[in-house]
């Protein structure tokens, strides 16, 4: 037997199933649908209504904007702030002329006495102005975070300099 | 997750009037209706019957002649209606390739979420917003007077959520059930954007979505951008089948229309609006079953132009049952002719605006021309077969209508980056599952023409994952 009329019998018959498919789900949905018409009420003009919406923002979400300024602009904009205000601060001081003025230390002579040197009274003793009261102490008695800490006439200062503070405090 | 709990709650009375054309003695125009066509239509067929025996043709021949002529008009309107769309379809996907905008231009946007009974949804409909590539934007639900627990879940939602960039707002709406069109409204109302995004419920969207769709609007002619709809629920004869037809049916005519830039429908699941436009527009209406197809006509209307983006995606749940599908086609078939019916000023007017009066004879060329083609083409060759015994021309039928639609099938699928498998269905798609859709189109057609009253249905979901 030949294929095209075994095909096109084929197709006849889904196609009549088809037609008799649609039509029999088509009536038997009227059917079903007809069962929940309801009336339709007249709409009043105004109506009532909840809204529930947070109350306030987030701390640091900012409020939205018309134009809105691309994240990774405001990103990139807010580290350079921040790097610049920590330079700033960070900076190593220099020791100020008026400050550091080293008073005479007393000659004693050699050999008659063992010269003691004192860590703690070292500074006093050279007339240091630095305040020890500045620097962050600990229980044990020694400063907080001192291993980043770096001692100058000023007292203890966060040792991290600004890469460009060097090539500004030389020229 | 949620970062402020804190919510308040605040009552508000929502505008609840809409321009509704007054239709008081419909059922008088309805007998005047059927009188006019009949009598003109028993005219006609007295002028047949007098003047036929003074021509060179029987009424046997007569019958042949009028089958050959329409047939191959048919066939002539078959072949020019799918080589337009491809050409249409293909000169816009080279344009937009080429010339689509870069990104860059990111307003604030509120998506507006209408839900009724979408409870098993509606959470994973909010957590895929929360996932979107963009950063400018808020969700507001609207609650459209759910009796399942669809407003516990949402509240819970209510709140900041994290967001993929930024914290996003997320607010609710509760109203009492007015339908699709006023929950829409009432989240278009409150928002206070430049943009709003309009979806449906047990709708997700995909993360570059809205970052793709807004950048048109940076063209301020352009009044709104339709999104592509995809299947969600694939895996099935049944579904596979919509998908295929989302995607060759829907999409391609979609693209050729944002060729011109006049897509004459924005898809529910996912519509990108200039709040203007819409206000303009005057709002979404609930006097049409298809209020997204209004407002578009209302839109375009308004001069402005809509445009199309293929990668905005929302994936949506398909009807998994034929009396599912038919409910949703019928009601879509009746929107769409009430939509022509409220427009056919511009219909019958191309002085208006010629751009909708083309769209307006499109719509009404799909949905009332096309199908009842379809039907009368199926039904001769079952005739031809059963009565005159030309078995043979079914199958050459079937086979030609085959490689068209799997030629078409083939480039849709090759430009959307779509799943291969789905080519196969394009054998058997036109002549068994779109004879479906079309039978059930020109019922609903009889059904609008005789006024016969209907109902919103609500499909059963199963809240599937994307």
């Amino acid at each position: 037997m030949e294929l095209i009329p075994i095909l096109s019998t084929i197709i006849l018959v889904a196609t009549i199933s088809t037609f008799m498919l649609a039509v029999g789900a088509y009536i038997l949905y009227k059917v079903r649908e007809r069962k929940g018409i309801q009336a339709v009420s007249p709409q009043p003009s105004e109506v009532n209504a909840e809204l529930v919406t947070p109350v306030s923002a987030p701390s640091h979400q900012p409020l939205p904007a018309e134009r809105f300024i691309p994240q990774p602009i405001f990103i990139e904009s807010q580290s350079v702030y921040q790097r610049q205000q920590a330079s700033a601060q960070q900076k190593t001081p220099q020791p100020s002329p008026q400050k550091y003025i080293p008073g005479p230390i007393p000659y004693t002579g050699y050999g008659n006495q063992p010269r003691q040197y004192s860590g703690q009274n070292y500074s006093q003793q050279r007339g240091f102005v630095g305040s020890q009261q500045n620097i962050p102490q600990q229980e044990d008695g020694k400063p907080k975070d001192s291993k980043f800490m770096k001692y100058t006439s000023e007292g203890y200062v966060p040792t991290k300099e600004d890469k460009n503070g060097g090539a500004l405090k030389w020229r | 997750m949620k970062i402020n709990q804190e919510v308040k709650k605040i009552s508000i009375t929502l505008d609840n009037r809409e321009v509704i054309r007054k239709d008081e003695n419909r059922e008088g125009k309805l007998i005047k209706r059927i009188i006019t066509t009949g009598t003109i239509s028993l005219i006609l067929l007295l002028v047949i019957i007098l003047t036929l025996p003074h021509t060179v043709l029987s009424v046997k021949s007569l019958l042949e002649f009028a089958t050959i002529v329409a047939l191959v008009i048919f066939l002539f309107v078959l072949l020019f209606r799918y080589f337009a769309i491809l050409v249409l379809a293909y000169l816009y996907i080279n344009e937009y390739t080429y010339k689509a905008p870069s990104g860059g231009y990111s307003p604030f946007v509120s998506i507006i979420v209408p839900v009724y009974n979408e409870e098993k949804v509606v959470a994973d409909s909010i957590k895929s917003l929360l996932d979107l590539d963009y950063n400018n934007y808020e969700i507001i639900v609207v609650n459209d007077g759910s009796s399942d627990k669809t407003m516990n879940v949402a509240e819970t939602l209510v709140g900041y959520q994290k967001g993929k960039y930024s914290d996003v707002k997320v607010s609710l709406i509760n109203k009492p059930n007015g339908g699709k069109a006023k929950a829409l409204n009432a989240g278009i109302r409150l928002s206070k954007a430049e943009i709003v995004l309009c979806m449906d419920g047990d709708s997700q969207l995909s993360a570059d979505s809205v970052k793709l769709a807004v950048r048109h609007f940076s063209n301020r002619e352009i009044g709104a951008v339709a999104g592509n709809v995809k299947v969600m629920n694939r895996g099935k004869i049944f579904t596979d089948l919509q998908a295929l037809e989302y995607i060759e049916g829907l999409n391609m005519a979609r693209s050729a229309q944002s060729f011109v830039r006049l897509v004459n429908i924005i898809p529910g699941p996912i519509g990108l609006f200039r709040k203007k436009a819409i206000e303009e527009a005057g709002y979404y209406s609930s006097d049409t079953f298809a209020e997204d197809a209004d407002l578009t006509l209302k839109i375009l209307a308004n001069g402005w132009k809509i445009y199309y983006e293929p990668n905005s995606i929302s994936y949506t749940e398909a009807p998994v049952k034929l009396q599912q599908l038919l409910k949703q086609r019928y009601r879509w078939t009746r929107g769409i002719l009430q939509s022509i019916r409220k427009h056919k000023k511009l219909l019958i007017n191309p002085s208006i605006n010629i751009g909708d009066t083309f769209i307006l004879w499109t719509m009404f060329y799909e949905a009332l021309i096309w199908p009842a083609m379809n039907i009368a083409a199926n039904l001769f060759f079952i005739i031809a077969a059963l009565v005159f015994g030309f078995s043979s021309l079914i199958f050459f039928w079937w086979a030609g209508l085959a490689l068209l639609d799997l030629v078409t099938a083939l480039y849709c699928i090759a430009v959307e980056k779509e799943e291969f498998r789905l080519v196969g269905y394009s054998l058997i798609y036109r002549m068994f599952f779109i004879l479906i859709i079309d039978i059930c189109k020109a019922m609903s057609t009889v059904e609008e023409f005789l006024g016969i009253k209907m109902t919103w249905g609500k499909l059963e979901r199963a809240g599937a994952n994307v």
